[in-house]
């Protein structure tokens, strides 16, 4: 009787203890699953030499659909572009070096702009753009007025007759202090940006929109541009000059 | 012989089985309450960074937009970590001989990456990918917190199963606009529930058994 009470008992701190046992495995054993030898976005490897998980494509390597053939496109410049050629430049108060002649860049944006573009242009420049350039494009974004040297102002005679492609080219490859963004932002989104562009120095200019010396905001009146193509790289410099 | 034990000791046996049954719930209580713990899940824990990089300064000071560094959030499982290149935006000029910097600026000197210590690390069974929640309309501080007040980032819920069971049940109750995304001063009271439900139809958010299907999130 009492020997049975005993075992009972016993029993009953075996399967306490037992308990408690499996709930301090099932806590330890689910590392292994947590840990898989599989490797995660951006984790170290020992396995490749530069000890990154996330392989680079081997240079050269082209995606299927995306050989970039439509040079104006992908690059912002005109087909038959001089490599060597030098653009003038001058100096402004804050230092900057400013282009004032834009030989190679193409004039229009190579895509239809339509308010989807336009939508998505001004969400992108509030993203990439706005921390320096300011929300409406004079240069006084947040990181200026932190100290960064400020950059110039979209709204000037010499930027509102440069060629998208300029644009194109600054955020692709960069200039002065500003680094490429070619990284960051897809080309869609930079065309897109580009029209957003177009559209803020319109609202900055209301009366020179569409007259003779301004541009207009997006490329939809396709023949007027046509015809002030040709030569624009030496009008510009005159006229920001003659403007100002 | 004497009797072993006193009579008394019936009642004792009797309160035994229940104290048994008490401490067996409480131990159980104990055991979900540890596994919950931030000493188990990381919750709340601030780690210890090469360059101790505050979002509180970057996002809630300075007003940059998530997406600026964390690019492919949109498009991609995930989010990103910015290259150092993007560092150096700025940082090749504000601040640009602080020795607080020293480790970005020799990480772009010589090329190595920086080695961030991953601060929301999800089991490995788990399949998460960023875009399809942005796409359907959860916000980033729905799942990381007021990150424009964190000058240290911390994970701000458990990440375990419950909690992501816990939207995944209900996930008109968590989404917001479209436009609201990015916005870290969204509140869920700023839609009313009839707005969520026509919300929801216009994400075509999934059936619930198919939101909370094993495979959705272990594949």
């Amino acid at each position: 009787m009492n020997n049975s009470k005993q075992v009972q008992s016993m029993r009953k701190v075996t399967v306490f203890a037992l308990l408690l046992f499996t709930f301090a495995l099932s806590t330890a054993c689910r590392y292994d699953m947590q840990d898989q030898p599989r490797l995660k976005p951006y984790k170290e490897s020992d396995f490749f030499a530069d000890g990154k998980a996330m392989r680079d494509l081997p240079e050269g390597t082209v995606a299927r659909g995306q050989l970039k053939e439509d040079k104006a496109f992908y690059t912002g410049k005109k087909e038959n572009a001089d490599p060597n050629i030098q653009v003038e430049t001058t100096t402004d108060a804050s230092g900057n070096t400013l282009v004032s002649s834009f030989p190679n860049d193409i004039e229009e944006i190579p895509m239809p702009v339509t308010e989807e573009v336009l939508d998505r242009g001004e969400e992108r420049y509030k993203i990439f753009c706005m921390v320096c350039h300011g929300p409406v494009g004079s240069g006084d974004g947040m990181v200026v007025r932190r100290g960064y040297p400020q950059p110039p102002t979209y709204h000037d005679d010499r930027l509102r007759n440069a060629p998208a492609g300029h644009f194109f080219d600054v955020m692709t490859n960069g200039w002065g202090k500003m680094n490429s963004y070619a990284s960051m932002i897809p080309v869609a989104d930079r065309w897109a940006i580009v029209a957003y562009i177009r559209a803020l120095q319109a609202s900055q200019n209301p009366q020179g929109f569409g007259n003779e010396g301004g541009r207009p905001a997006t490329n939809s009146n396709t023949a007027n541009e046509e015809s002030n193509t040709n030569g624009t790289a030496g009008n510009t410099a005159g006229n920001g000059g003659g403007d100002q | 012989m004497a009797q072993l034990f006193h009579r008394g000791a019936n009642n004792i046996a009797k309160a035994s089985m229940v104290l048994v049954i008490i401490l067996g719930g409480l131990v159980f209580f104990a055991y979900t309450q540890i596994s919950r713990s931030s000493y188990l899940t990381n919750r709340y824990l601030e780690k210890q960074q090469p360059v101790q990089f505050s979002h509180k300064h970057h996002v809630g000071d300075d007003g940059i937009d998530c997406r600026y560094c964390h690019t492919s959030v949109e498009t991609a499982a995930s989010a990103g970590i910015p290259p150092t290149q993007t560092c150096m935006n700025c940082h090749n000029q504000l601040w640009a001989d602080t020795p607080y910097l020293e480790p970005v600026r020799a990480s772009y000197r010589d090329n190595e990456p920086i080695l961030w210590e991953r601060v929301h690390d999800l089991p490995g069974y788990a399949y998460f990918n960023h875009s399809i929640h942005v796409a359907k309309g959860v916000g980033c501080s729905t799942c990381h917190g007021q990150i424009d007040e964190m000058p240290a980032v911390y994970q701000e819920n458990t990440l375990q199963m419950e909690w992501c069971l816990a939207c995944h049940k209900n996930p008109e109750a968590f989404i917001r606009p479209k436009s609201e995304i990015y916005n870290m001063d969204w509140r869920d009271s700023d839609l009313t529930a009839d707005e969520r439900k026509s919300l929801g139809e216009e994400y075509r958010l999934r059936s619930r058994e198919l939101l909370t299907s094993c495979s959705t999130c272990h594949r």
